[in-house]
């Protein structure tokens, strides 16, 4: 009894509260005062919602901001690649003009005269000399790749040491970080470069080429890429094996 | 209060959200908790009247035009006392799950539907599974404190 009793008034409470719902859906589209009730009430509630508001805001400017940084950074990563390879061509130029004796940039090229086997990746003889121009210090390229520069000039030939010798140690840059360190070989094949500090982001395959802080050689030359890293020591300075562009098994003619 | 505080918490995630994210309806899972503990008396009366007053408030709110949740409220209420009413007490600890979960979804679809419904708009799948997204955590949340609670009440 006292169940269908509540049951009834459920019914009746509901339904007064349906028509009254939709009472107020009908007239209050026709009533201008509902528009202040709406305001009123927005402001009221501004008050408790103003924590949200400050953290949507908050919100939003860290999702902007990221935004922009990713946009930023590879910007920056094109422009460093972009300015990577202007160095590189500008350096091509510039060595053009002081190594070159005539107007035109062009390379000249000597062939290998002897590589002997007890120094083998030390030295090699080219035949071109003081009459060909060829001054102490001047870069030797193979597959347009650095490997090595003259030491000795005698008026028809000269001797140039290798980058796999041991005392062949030059400033380099990696291209993509611009970390700076010296190439030097160990003069049994293998090319380093050492005194990069470690946990610098340096890769395998990023480029490597002669800094602009060397006296004897024109910054931008190409040398190889980084291969691996050889060590990582407690000075807090990595070495890593550059693998050479120029193949230094198999030329026997080099180009200046 | 506890109505009170989780429809104030409905209003703050709206307004985080930019007003165009569906919400899970608190408030009316609030009510739908508090109904499934309700022993049938006179006193579930509140529901209605608070279920009403929440969605005219609502509607004033988001909507600015008073009656559209006020509805769905009140039609929510009135399915979940007349679905629970329809099973004894003593069976209502015991293997209604689905039910439970049914009158708690029925909560959350019902009135962000209602308006569409009326008004004409299009109730596709992507409406139906962003609710959805949003909804059902909380949907489980409620039904796990519900669970827990009937779980405790056997203990005693």
């Amino acid at each position: 009894m006292d169940n269908t009793r509540n049951n009834t008034r459920q019914w009746v409470h509901g339904l007064t509260a349906l028509i009254l719902g939709l009472f107020l859906l009908g007239i209050s589209s026709s009533l201008g005062v509902v528009k202040n009730i709406v305001d009123l009430w927005g402001t009221l509630l501004s008050v408790p919602e103003y924590p949200a508001v400050v953290m949507r805001e908050i919100y939003l400017d860290w999702r902007a901001w990221t935004r922009d940084k990713n946009s930023l950074n590879r910007e920056v990563k094109q422009l460093r690649e972009e300015n990577a390879q202007l160095r590189i061509e500008l350096a091509k130029l510039t060595s053009g003009k002081i190594y070159s004796d005539d107007k035109n940039s062009e390379s000249k090229t000597a062939r290998v005269t002897l590589r002997a086997p007890m120094s083998w990746w030390n030295e090699i003889r080219i035949d071109r000399g003081e009459v060909d121009k060829i001054t102490q210090g001047l870069p030797v390229f193979y597959n347009g790749y650095l490997i090595g520069r003259v030491s000795t000039v005698s008026s028809m030939s000269s001797w140039a040491e290798l980058i796999t010798s041991p005392s062949f140690m030059i400033p380099a840059v990696i291209e993509e970080t611009r970390e700076l360190g010296v190439v030097v070989g160990d003069g049994n094949g293998t090319v380093l470069m050492r005194y990069i500090p470690a946990g610098r982001g340096v890769k395998d395959g990023m480029k490597v080429s002669t800094a602009m802080i060397g006296e004897q050689l024109p910054p931008g030359l190409p040398i190889g890429k980084i291969a691996s890293e050889v060590s990582s020591g407690s000075d807090g300075y990595a070495t890593y094996r550059i693998d050479p562009g120029a193949d230094l098994s198999r030329f026997y003619t080099v180009s200046y | 209060m506890l109505l009170v505080i989780l429809w104030l918490i409905q209003d703050f995630l709206t307004v985080f959200g930019g007003g165009g994210m569906q919400v899970p309806g608190l408030f009316m899972l609030g009510i739908v908790y508090k109904l499934l503990f309700d022993d049938g008396s006179d006193d579930s009366l509140w529901a209605i009247w608070a279920a009403f007053a929440g969605g005219i408030l609502w509607d004033l709110r988001w909507v600015g035009i008073p009656g559209f949740f006020t509805l769905a409220h009140v039609i929510v209420v009135l399915i979940v006392l007349q679905v629970w009413g329809m099973i004894p007490p003593q069976a209502r600890d015991s293997g209604n799950t689905i039910i439970v979960f049914m009158l708690m979804e029925l909560s959350q679809l019902l009135p962000p539907m209602l308006p569409v419904l009326i008004l004409g708009g299009n109730i596709g799948w992507t409406f139906f599974l962003i609710q959805q997204a949003y909804s059902l955590p909380a949907i489980l949340f409620t039904m796990y404190i519900y669970l827990k609670r009937v779980k405790d009440s056997k203990k005693v």
